[in-house]
């Protein structure tokens, strides 16, 4: 090893031995400035900038345009280096190149005077074009009891505690049939409540007990992690596999751009609940409630599935048929809530063009 | 040295840039998104079913009927809601035109059944329909066609909806079945009791006995075609046989000065299940109705009745107060060792195997509450599905999605009807019936 090498390695270990325990990275905080404020409304604002320019532009002192003569001569001359007292290994910077010469300000094209400048004309208004009697016309008063009698609205639907068909007339009976509307059905719902439990829901015995702290989470083991570095070449590996990444994507910045960023975990909630939405298992057989089924779905960019792309690739926990009958529920659910369009950002489309959705019943089930 | 500096750290970027990158854009490169949806509603599947299509005059009379009976089996579910006729845009008036999917859709009819009718030169009605998914546009299954008389047009209807019930749900259909049952009349104490069957919804109701005597109990055959039921026509309570078809009935020969009662088909079909009291204790017996030959399977000094077999025939649950309380026990056919399975708070009593296999319903009592439940086979999740004044005696359909039993009104005036709820505890619905009615036993489906 010569001298030259020897004296470079000591001064690079020295260096980076300085910038590491020396802190020359040491982020210092950046200097900054207060500058005073004061809040004030939108009114207050609009009243401060809406001040009449005209006035402002009579005062203005309009300057006398240059001398065009009396422009300072240029000089060929270099200009000298300046003294900065840097160390001698830094080098001269070299000579400033000899500017050319300036071009001659222009004369103003008008002169200013103390009358103000006339306001521009108005585009045409389209309003115009309404018919003259519209304005003219007195707006009526709305009249605050209705001119002609309305039927009562009906009452609210009430839920019964089991189904009633509708009573009808009977003009063959003795006694007159008595008056009972059908049954109103109860709504959408995600949990089944029986009448037992309804009866045991009125009158709660005695309150639940809060729950015990949960007991700290061991962290387990990272397999991955230590198997990866006990091994000798992970580093190499893992350098090897960026820049081969790097290279790839040198020659792929095209395929990057229509790739687009990932969803965010927002976006795809956002998707789960609009399809979830149109989930239902309340016509499924028990067997179909046990059945998870994987379907994958194409999307146009307008964010509405394509029917023919939609198929299940895989069904798990059930029979065929009721992985059928899993499989239907779950294509109305994206067909009908898609049917507007998933809200979904378009920027992002191919990270949403191909979706493939488990659907797994596992806490709608009867429990 | 600055330049140096400069150069390493540009070098460290070159290398750790492109990876950081790299993995940002893992996801996109893995393939398609890929989310789990966990979470559904449960609401009714809203259905759509015009008038069937009139092929001729004759035809003209069940093309709405059918339609009805249809709609109505379905909503009667719970699983499934009709879209009212008046709020259809399309008029379907070609069976084998194309449907117009988008006007379905617009109403939000996720299921459409059409269909045509016609009644053919030598009497018979022809019904052909199709069902279709509006929302995928396309039809489920395969069109069919079903004959038969005039008279019987109500269980064309049935299978028709049994169809559409199946295709739609995946369970196994129940609509075309029938019910036995005992009709009341009169006051409550003089109240006069019959034997009648009628279809699983309340139509069609024929009475297989008079009103002379108390009936008791009916019980179907697993082929339909029978009934054990028990009477006080004798003064004590005896098994009878009736046959459905002729209402010719026979007793069961027992010993002299026992009753008998609670009866219950074998799956076999032969043999029979019933309690026998004698000397103040009552057991369960077995008996082979073509031989007459009687057997007892338990002999515990307790009550012991209301005996159920496994749909396979292996197993027997039934009641009894041999722990202090009444409770529910399972016992192999052939007798032996019982295990208790109920272990809640109350009493628990007339038990009864689904059909399926997978869950026993029972009775029970508790807090001055009378409840329908179900349990699994081997006692655990039980569910209480009703809680009334006094609910009892439950019945499975052909399919075991759904509970028949009885519902007393209390008081003096009170009067006994039938009730349905789905196994899930929802659609709790009373069974139109025009006298009132109790001990329901639902038929196996039709042939």
């Amino acid at each position: 090893m010569n001298t030259g090498q020897l004296i470079s390695g000591l001064a690079h270990t020295g260096l980076i031995g300085f910038a590491i325990f020396g802190g020359a990275f040491k982020a210092e905080p950046m200097p900054f400035e207060v500058t005073e404020v004061t809040a004030i409304s939108a009114e207050e604002y609009a009243a401060l900038v809406a001040r009449p320019e005209p006035d402002a532009l009579a005062n203005v002192e309009t300057p006398e345009p240059p001398d065009a003569g009396e422009a300072p001569a240029l000089t060929p001359e270099t200009d000298a280096a300046p003294n900065t007292g840097a160390s001698e290994l830094s080098e001269a910077p070299p000579p400033d190149a000899a500017p050319e010469a300036l071009p001659e300000p222009a004369e103003p094209e008008t002169e200013v005077t103390d009358e103000p400048p006339a306001p521009p004309e108005p585009p045409e208004d389209v309003a115009a074009l309404v018919p003259d009697a519209l304005p003219d016309a007195a707006p009526e008063p709305s009249p605050r009891v209705a001119p002609e009698p309305v039927a009562q609205p009906e009452p609210d639907a009430e839920i019964d505690e089991f189904d009633r068909q509708a009573s009808e007339a009977d003009e063959a009976a003795e006694d007159p049939v008595p008056d009972e509307q059908e049954t109103a059905r109860e709504a959408a719902a995600t949990r089944i409540v029986t009448e037992a439990e309804k009866a045991e829901a009125a009158a709660p015995e005695r309150s639940v007990r809060p729950r015990t702290r949960p007991a700290a989470p061991t962290a387990a083991p990272d397999e991955k992690t230590a198997q990866t570095t006990s091994e000798p070449d992970a580093v190499n590996a893992a350098l090897t596999e960026a820049l081969g990444g790097a290279a790839e994507q040198a020659g792929g910045t095209e395929t990057r751009a229509a790739q687009g960023p990932p969803l965010t975990a927002g976006e795809k909630d956002g998707l789960r609940v609009a399809v979830q939405q149109c989930w239902n298992v309340g016509s499924l057989s028990s067997d179909a409630l046990a059945t998870t089924v994987v379907v994958a779905v194409s999307l146009s960019e307008d964010g509405r599935p394509r029917n023919d792309t939609i198929r299940m690739l895989d069904s798990s926990g059930g029979t065929t048929a009721s992985a059928r009958q899993a499989y239907e529920a779950a294509r109305r659910a994206i067909i009908r809530c898609g049917a507007r369009g998933f809200d979904l950002p378009r920027e992002k489309y191919a990270s949403w063009r191909d979706i493939e959705m488990t659907f797994n019943p596992e806490n709608m089930r009867i429990k | 040295m600055t330049r140096h500096v400069l150069t390493l750290l540009t070098a460290l970027m070159v290398v750790t840039a492109p990876a950081l990158a790299a993995q940002d854009q893992q996801g996109a490169r893995d393939g398609p998104l890929r989310i789990e949806i966990t979470e559904g509603v449960i609401e009714p599947l809203p259905f759509a079913v015009p008038d069937l299509v009139a092929e001729n005059t004759q035809a003209a009379e069940y093309a709405s009927n059918i339609a009805r009976v249809i709609a109505s089996d379905l909503a009667g579910t719970g699983l499934f809601r009709e879209i009212p006729r008046d709020a259809h845009i399309s008029r379907v008036t070609n069976f084998a035109s194309p449907v117009q999917f988008a006007d379905w859709k617009a109403i939000n009819a996720q299921a459409l059944i059409t269909g045509g009718v016609s009644v053919d030169d030598t009497g018979k009605v022809v019904v052909q329909f199709r069902l279709y998914d509006v929302f995928a546009g396309q039809e489920l299954g395969q069109g069919l066609q079903l004959v038969g008389t005039t008279s019987s047009w109500r269980r064309i209807a049935h299978k028709v909806a049994d169809q559409v019930y199946s295709r739609l749900t995946g369970e196994a259909p129940y609509f075309d079945s029938r019910v036995v049952f005992v009709s009341e009349t009169g006051p409550k104490d003089a109240r006069k009791k019959q034997l009648a069957v009628m279809d699983y919804d309340g139509a069609n109701v024929t009475y297989l006995t008079d009103a002379n005597s108390i009936v008791l109990a009916p019980r179907f055959s697993p082929d339909g075609d029978r009934v054990l039921f028990t009477s006080y026509e004798s003064g004590f309570p005896k098994i009878y046989v009736l046959d459905v078809g002729t209402a010719a009935r026979q007793v069961l020969q027992t010993q002299e000065g026992t009753m008998t009662f609670a009866p219950r088909f074998a799956p076999d079909g032969r043999t029979i299940l019933y309690s026998l009291s004698s000397g103040g204790n009552t057991d369960l017996y077995a008996m082979d109705i073509t031989t007459g030959q009687s057997r007892r399977l338990t002999s515990s000094p307790s009550i012991e009745t209301a005996p159920s077999f496994s749909p396979d025939g292996s197993q027997i649950v039934f009641e009894s107060d041999r722990s202090g309380s009444p409770q529910l026990y399972i016992m192999p056919a052939n007798g032996g060792e019982a295990q208790r399975i109920s272990f809640g708070q109350g009493r628990y009593g007339t038990p009864v195997w689904s059909p399926r296999g997978d869950l026993i319903a029972f009775t029970k009592q508790s807090k001055g509450r009378f409840h329908i439940g179900v349990m699994r086979t081997d006692g655990s999740e039980e569910r209480l599905l009703t809680a009334s004044f006094l609910d009892e005696g439950p019945t499975g359909s052909p399919n075991g999605r759904v509970i028949m039993f009885t519902r007393e009104t209390q008081g003096s005036g009170g009067a006994a009807s039938l009730y349905s709820v789905d196994i899930t505890g929802r659609n709790l619905r009373q069974v139109p019936t025009q006298t009132g009615a109790s001990d329901p036993s639902w038929s196996p489906l039709l042939n």
